[in-house]
């Protein structure tokens, strides 16, 4: 599963690669429903594709400039962190 | 005129229905449970700034993600309650800031998800509407929606609030909040209280640009006008911060109960309700009483737990679009900065 979460314009220079395991394949999708419905808030000059595989969830970027990746990076880790801290308190995921 | 009601107002439905309401779009972070319109919990947290500053977008979310969790927690245990029992997570979906909006949108979907409970985005404003009916019982009231951040006169119609009138520029909170930090008075509680406080202080009324427009209003230039004057007026000692407070006041609750009189006339309307932060000023409360008991018209107001920002008016209105049958994709969950109250169709009224 794949959620690509804006359009890269132009030749994207930079790139930036992030994989992070979880627990199960159950919680990864999980973490990509809650961290991809929102767009990059910047128009342009930025791509992001999440996606989760068995229980893999990857994350890359290809940006034109250091600063706009820096920031959409820096932002992701944020969310990233407070979905773990979120599992962690409310998890595990209920048994269907 | 601030008791909650314990009684379900609505049809008989098989079960009851729980729904958590998450609401962040703005300084303050609350989870609410509600269950068939009685409020079993709304614990909640203000970022407050000090004074001379503002709230701004990422140390606010910030300031959320910090404690998100801990309400969560306090909202369960409060209601004593289980993740089992909740039957759909609320959230505001928008208008807000960005940055808070998604802090809070991102552990609603998680907890959804690990519970396997159905997903709602609300309307902030809907959220404000919806938990001022259930708490005053008003039916078809018209709205005065008045925050740090909208400032709107509403009716119903037709499977939808309407805006009648609305402010052409600024929010009436606002204009209170920068004027606040004009002259350096505290954000704490909130510089509208302390506003109303200093005000109580004085009867001085110095004359300020008087906007309504029809049925908008303007704030812009009112605080202009007192960003400029205040410096100069309180340096020379023409006049008080308290005068300038009281004077203030006057001069923009007089114009929302000039426009809310007007739309109530065009509505035919017997009911105001005042809703959303600033609609706690007892000042404004008052002057608001006056214009119905000439009218003959009922006046409906909450206290500072429901009128302001809260939890438990995201889960009302998530309550009612939930038994109506409606329900938010995870891919659709996005939040919106810009959300306005006539883009939602009120499916669970006539």
């Amino acid at each position: 599963m794949a959620v690509h979460c804006s359009e890269t314009s132009g030749q994207a220079k930079l790139e930036f690669a992030l994989r992070i395991p979880f627990p199960s394949e159950r919680e990864a999708r999980i973490a990509l429903q809650s961290l991809s419905p929102d767009r990059e808030p910047r128009r342009g000059g930025i791509g992001k594709e999440m996606r989760a595989a068995d229980n893999v969830l990857s994350v890359t970027w290809a940006a034109d400039e250091a600063r706009i990746l820096r920031v959409s990076v820096g932002s992701f880790m944020d969310h990233l962190a407070l979905v773990l801290e979120t599992m962690e308190e409310f998890g595990p995921p209920a048994a269907p | 005129l601030t008791q909650q009601s314990t009684a379900p107002r609505r049809t008989p439905w098989p079960a009851m229905t729980v729904v958590i309401g998450f609401e962040g779009s703005a300084n303050k972070i609350g989870v609410g449970i509600v269950r068939d319109g009685v409020v079993l919990s709304n614990p909640r947290r203000t970022y407050i700034t000090p004074p001379g500053q503002g709230f701004l977008p990422s140390e606010t979310a910030r300031h959320h993600r910090g404690v998100v969790l801990t309400v969560l927690k306090e909202a369960l245990q409060q209601a004593g309650l289980t993740p089992a029992d909740i039957d759909c997570v609320a959230y505001t979906k928008g208008p807000g800031m960005g940055a808070p909006l998604v802090t809070v949108a991102i552990v609603a979907r998680t907890v959804a998800q690990l519970w396997r409970k159905p997903l709602l985005g609300v309307n902030h404003c809907i959220g404000h509407i919806e938990m001022g009916r259930l708490i005053t019982g008003a039916t078809n009231p018209t709205v005065l929606y008045v925050s740090g951040g909208n400032t709107q006169v509403i009716a119903y119609s037709e499977r939808r609030y309407r805006i009648f009138g609305e402010t052409i520029d600024i929010a009436v909170g606002n204009c209170l909040d920068r004027f606040a930090r004009v002259i350096k008075i505290s954000n704490d509680p909130s510089p509208g209280y302390n506003i109303e406080q200093m005000a109580k202080k004085s009867s001085r009324f110095v004359e300020l640009p008087y906007t309504v427009k029809g049925m908008d209003v303007s704030f812009s230039g009112i605080l202009s006008f007192v960003e400029e004057m205040a410096h100069k007026l309180l340096g020379s000692g023409e006049c008080s911060a308290e005068d300038l407070c009281f004077s203030l006041q006057e001069t923009v609750f007089a114009m929302l109960v000039e426009i809310t009189e007007r739309a109530m006339a065009h509505c035919g309307s017997q009911e105001v309700m005042i809703v959303g932060g600033v609609g706690c000023n007892l000042r404004l409360q008052e002057m608001m009483g006056v214009m119905c008991a000439e009218r003959g018209a009922r006046l409906f107001a909450t206290d500072e737990r429901f009128c302001i920002d809260n939890g438990a008016m995201i889960a009302q209105a998530g309550w009612e679009m939930f038994r109506s049958g409606q329900v938010t994709e995870l891919k659709d969950s996005w939040i919106t900065q810009r959300f306005r109250t006539d883009e939602v169709e009120v499916t669970w009224r006539d």
